[in-house]
């Protein structure tokens, strides 16, 4: 659902709270069809602000982001899409290692996405955050 | 302590948006605006506004988004169980509300978490009053959404057998399958009609004692009949959230011994997000339109 919402309705993003209220709509269908991934998206947040110099932000688009250094680095949408910034050679080396996907919608960039779904995915996702 | 900080957070956050609704009112007032509008100032805002001081006071909690969706249904209850009884809304209503109160809501609270987690707390705080003035302000900026809702059904019986049963018809006795009549949204019932001539009085019976009073507008006979509803009954599920302005019937005659009947109903709609009201009132006047010509179908097929 993000997926084809994102690549046809991103115009909806310019109305105020309708990224906020479409991320609420995921993390309440996550909550209610997925609850494993519910939890790898909390026990992730909870891993990732513990990391030196991170804070959460709300992600433009919805979703949580991630802040270091006044910079968002990586968010994850409410359905434990996350997405990560690195370099561009560094995303292309860990997609080549099939760690990760090419971002969901900039495709090959120097972002890329990682699909949580249990709490066995969450060291991975980790992994990520600190390349 | 838990228990008593998360139900103070819900009880912050529905005062809150009790507060702009109430602001809202004042100013839609002000600016000479339809005055129940005030129940639906902003069906966006409001809960986002419920959702953020609720996040205030549950700050020193640390919810996890689990929790934040749990206790976001109960604050989302409470704020039910207060329109309900304090501005009375209607159940339906408030059951048509409910999704996006509750995403709101979602959507506000966690944003607060992040907003409150964050050592720049006190530029978002100050930003506060405004947003709430901006949300309070909204509904006296907005003009009124209008539409038309066309239904259609084939009867087999010529014009000149459907005529008569859609200037009156008598008691329609079936049980109401629209679920949302099944759980007491008014449904019709009969239509009794004062005479056959512009400027006739009608009225449209509803269940639960509910009466739309109508004025014959345009009659052309066995093929328009178009009424102008002068009078909507002071039902909670009904006031303040739209008007219906006026209903047609038009008959075509398909030459072959069946007739197309069409029902027309104009609104206007007070509440928002329109396009969100907009289908939930598509929804409710075709199963109004329906009820009624279906009706006249059996009428008129039966000979009646």
């Amino acid at each position: 659902m993000l997926r084809f919402v994102v690549r046809h309705f991103r115009w909806l993003a310019r109305i105020p709270l309708a990224t906020q209220i479409f991320d609420a709509l995921l993390l309440t269908w996550t909550a209610v069809f997925h609850p494993k991934t519910l939890r790898a998206i909390e026990v992730l947040e909870t891993a990732a602000l513990r990391m030196p110099g991170v804070s959460p932000a709300r992600h433009r688009f919805g979703g949580l982001g991630f802040v270091r250094e006044g910079r968002e680095f990586a968010h994850v949408h409410g359905n434990g899409l996350l997405d990560v910034k690195l370099t561009r050679d560094r995303a292309a080396e860990i997609v080549a290692a099939g760690l990760a996907e090419p971002h969901h919608v900039f495709g090959p960039s120097a972002w890329i996405s990682f699909q949580l779904r249990t709490l066995d995915d969450c060291e991975s996702a980790l992994a990520l955050l600190n390349p | 302590m838990r228990a008593k900080r998360l139900l103070l957070g819900m009880l912050a956050g529905n005062s809150a948006g009790g507060l702009a609704c109430l602001l809202a009112f004042g100013l839609g007032w002000l600016a000479g605006g339809h005055v129940w509008v005030v129940i639906y100032p902003s069906l966006f805002a409001i809960p986002f506004t419920i959702g953020v001081v609720a996040a205030w006071v549950w700050r020193p909690l640390e919810l996890r988004i689990g929790q934040v969706l749990l206790h976001c249904l109960s604050c989302t209850l409470l704020g039910l169980g207060a329109a309900y009884l304090v501005f009375r809304e209607g159940v339906v209503c408030l059951l048509m509300a409910a999704p996006i109160l509750y995403l709101g809501a979602i959507a506000g609270a966690l944003t607060g978490r992040v907003w409150f987690r964050k050592a720049s707390d006190r530029l978002n705080l100050c930003l506060a009053p405004l947003f709430l003035f901006a949300v309070a302000a909204e509904p006296s900026l907005r003009g009124t959404h209008t539409g038309v809702v066309t239904d259609e059904i084939r009867i087999a019986a010529p014009p000149s057998k459907v005529w008569p049963h859609v200037l009156a018809f008598p008691e329609i006795r079936d049980a109401p399958k629209y679920w949302l009549f099944r759980i007491g949204l008014p449904y019709p019932l009969e239509t009794t009609n004062g005479g056959d001539f512009v400027g006739a009085d009608r009225a449209c019976r509803f269940s639960g004692g509910a009466v739309f009073k109508e004025r014959v507008a345009e009659l052309v006979p066995r093929k328009l009949l178009t009424f102008d509803i002068v009078e909507m009954p002071p039902n909670p599920e009904l006031m303040g959230h739209f008007d219906a302005q006026r209903g047609q019937f038009e008959l075509r005659d398909n030459g072959d011994g069946t007739t197309t009947l069409i029902g027309r109903t104009w609104y206007s709609l007070h509440v928002r997000p329109a396009a969100y009201y907009d289908w939930w009132t598509h929804d409710i006047f075709s199963a109004v339109h329906l009820r009624v010509m279906k009706h006249i179908q059996r009428l008129a097929e039966s000979g009646g």
